[in-house]
């Protein structure tokens, strides 16, 4: 994901799972039979994404040490795992507009997918997905995801079903918009273009003039859940493009108005996969982890640890009654849903979609 | 040369020159997919000159920060003058500095986020005018926008404007003062003709540090700010950060620091020009 955007690996989580449960099932269920006594396993990844809560079953079981490096944002995942290599780094977990820049850098390897079998109890999304996949091969195990919702109070603008609605003037101060290039793509959106992430000057400048039309509505970029959350909650804002962390504190607090919009265009979504280093497959301690990290038992305690979603279907099942009504409600187990999601893709020409995105953020509102 | 001037130096030579030396050669390269690579061209600069939205940006935040220099300057002024010349006693005295300089043993982030909720719907300010009736629901003009962050600011640096202002008052003779008042002059011709004349180089060193301070900030802009309150800190992580430009963030930096050395020998020359002996 965008530095600074990572859906801020949070802590206080909507999601309740009967945790203990989960740990049952995973040490009587653990897919590894093998232990690798000694193995060393290098990760490069987001906070969250290395947690005692699952990494620690994982070495009891394989005797493979987990070391983690944590990074701030894919650059410089990438970047790292560009230049350091095997050596140092075994898995890196990157987001979707970033892996297959590493793909075509030739950093990562493919996959042999016949010792991933939980990959066949994957969402039919990310089973194959076009960001990890090259001629027929696989280069990552996609792990947690989420997409950008449009949410506004209900009754707000009657009828919402566009992000359109953002626009709409009775919004005027109302709304608080993510810091980060979705908002971009948010405005291209709005003007119709259909491939946000391969825009064209013509395309950019009109995204830009939709988002600079938008700033009277605009109260505040939002920077984190939270604060888009303390924002609703104080009743600063009536909506605005959010996350389903958000969406999810924002109703466990109370505020059931808050409505999840379906919009009539697509919407943008994360997907951080696990990837191997080239070189790295032959670390036995490797695909020990990535059929860990696959398996359902271990994605319910992930989702424990940090609130998102993740790609394995079966990890639902194992989440409690409350969870999985909520999970229902945010749709990230709606399969249908899933394929209708606009998946963050590599902008090549990042550096002008900022500048045009902080050209929009510069300028006054009209 | 003295062995005690070595750890220093050296620290000088790690810390200070070799980064900008690093930060200078990244400015003249580019980005090749998602590395560096060295070249020595100028498009970065041309960038940061010609193309929206760098000069304009770095023009807003040389504005935030002059507007939390003079804002700091006429707060730290008084005080500093009470802390020369009007506080009864010694121990007045540095009850005072205590106060102004207690501050600082919060974290900056703390006191932003004070200031978020005082001046937020449900602040403090609402809250007060609320129930004053005065007004029937909360006004929102005193969050996310430009006020907010210069007041933040003003706020949080004003402590090294009264220090420097201090500094400077404290070196006038009480038989300066004395002097003048025997030869008749009041209170406000002792002022100005003294007092003002004197502090200049303190006021002057106030400002360049608050300016600096309020210009190079992104925090209270990202906390506080509204839909445009962007300043050239926060582009400068965002080049590093959403769109790896390292070079462009580099050749932000060093325009920034050529500026801010252009800035600071000018007022060091104001300043040696307003120096009274004393």
């Amino acid at each position: 994901m965008f530095a600074g955007a990572k859906l801020g690996v949070q802590m206080r989580n909507p999601v309740r799972l009967n945790i203990l449960t989960i740990a049952l099932v995973a040490s009587a269920s653990f897919p590894v039979a093998e232990a690798f006594a000694d193995g060393e396993l290098n990760l490069l990844t987001w906070e969250g994404y290395a947690d005692d809560a699952f990494v620690k079953p994982f070495t009891e079981k394989t005797g493979c040490a987990v070391n983690p490096t944590y990074v701030s944002s894919n650059d410089e995942m990438v970047s790292k795992a560009i230049s350091a290599g095997s050596a140092t780094i075994d898995l890196v977990s990157p987001s979707n507009d970033a892996t297959l820049v590493l793909i075509d850098a030739g950093a990562v390897e493919a996959l042999d997918i016949s010792k991933l079998p939980h990959l066949k109890d994957y969402y039919p999304a990310f089973q194959k997905p076009a960001w990890l996949t090259k001629g027929d091969d696989l280069y990552g195990v996609p792990y947690g995801f989420g997409y950008i919702r449009v949410a506004l109070k209900e009754g707000a603008v009657p009828g919402a079903d566009s992000v359109k609605a953002l626009w709409d003037p009775a919004l005027k101060g109302k709304i608080a918009i993510w810091d980060n290039l979705e908002s971009l793509y948010l405005a291209a959106r709005y003007v119709g273009v259909k491939d946000v992430y391969n825009m064209t000057d013509e395309e950019l400048d009109a995204s830009m003039k939709a988002l600079i039309a938008l700033k009277p509505n605009i109260v505040k970029f939002w920077a984190s859940d939270a604060e888009f959350t303390e924002l609703y909650a104080s009743g600063g804002i009536l909506g605005g493009n959010t996350t389903e962390l958000a969406l999810s504190k924002i109703w466990g607090e109370g505020h059931g108005d808050l409505v999840d919009i379906e919009t009539k265009e697509k919407r943008g979504g994360w997907s951080d996969s696990w990837m191997v280093v080239k070189g790295a497959g032959e670390n036995p301690c490797t695909y020990a982890w990535l059929d860990w990290v696959s398996s359902a038992e271990s994605q319910a305690i992930a989702s424990k640890v940090t609130g998102y979603a993740y790609s394995n279907a079966k990890a639902f099942d194992l989440l409690d009654d409350a969870t999985k009504a909520l999970l229902t409600k945010l749709k990230t187990n709606d399969p249908k849903v899933l394929n209708e999601v606009d998946w963050w893709q590599p902008v090549a020409r990042r550096s002008k979609y900022l500048e045009v995105f902080n050209q929009a953020k510069a300028a006054s509102a009209p | 040369m003295a062995i005690w001037l070595l750890p220093p130096l050296l620290w000088f030579v790690l810390f200070m020159l070799v980064p900008y030396a690093i930060t200078v050669f990244y400015s003249f390269g580019r980005m090749d997919g998602v590395l560096f690579a060295p070249d020595f061209s100028l498009e970065n600069y041309r960038k940061v000159f010609f193309d929206a939205p760098y000069a304009p940006i770095i023009l807003r935040s040389a504005w935030i920060g002059l507007l939390t220099a003079i804002f700091s300057s006429l707060l730290a002024y008084p005080v500093a003058m009470a802390m020369a010349f009007n506080l009864p006693s010694e121990r007045a005295r540095q009850i005072v500095y205590i106060l102004v300089i207690l501050p600082w043993w919060a974290s900056y982030l703390v006191k932003a986020y004070a200031w978020k909720a005082i001046l937020g719907p449900s602040g403090l300010i609402n809250k007060g005018l609320m129930s004053a009736g005065l007004i029937d629901e909360p006004i929102r003009i005193f969050l996310y926008n430009d006020f907010s962050v210069v007041l933040t600011l003003t706020y949080i640096f004003t402590p090294f404007a009264v220090l420097s202002i201090y500094a400077q008052l404290e070196r006038i003779p009480g038989s300066l003062i004395e002097a003048a008042r025997d030869m008749g002059a009041n209170g406000f011709e002792i002022f100005r003709r003294i007092v003002l004349p004197i502090s200049v180089p303190g006021v002057l060193a106030g400002a360049v540090i608050t300016f600096s301070l309020g210009f190079g900030d992104f925090l209270a802009p990202a906390l506080l700010g509204g839909s445009d309150s962007l300043m050239i800190s926060s582009v400068v992580i965002s080049l590093l950060g959403v769109a790896n430009d390292r070079p462009l963030a580099a050749a932000i930096g060093v325009t920034i620091i050529v500026l801010a050395a252009l800035l600071i020998s000018a007022v060091n020359r104001l300043e040696k020009r307003t120096q009274v002996r004393l």
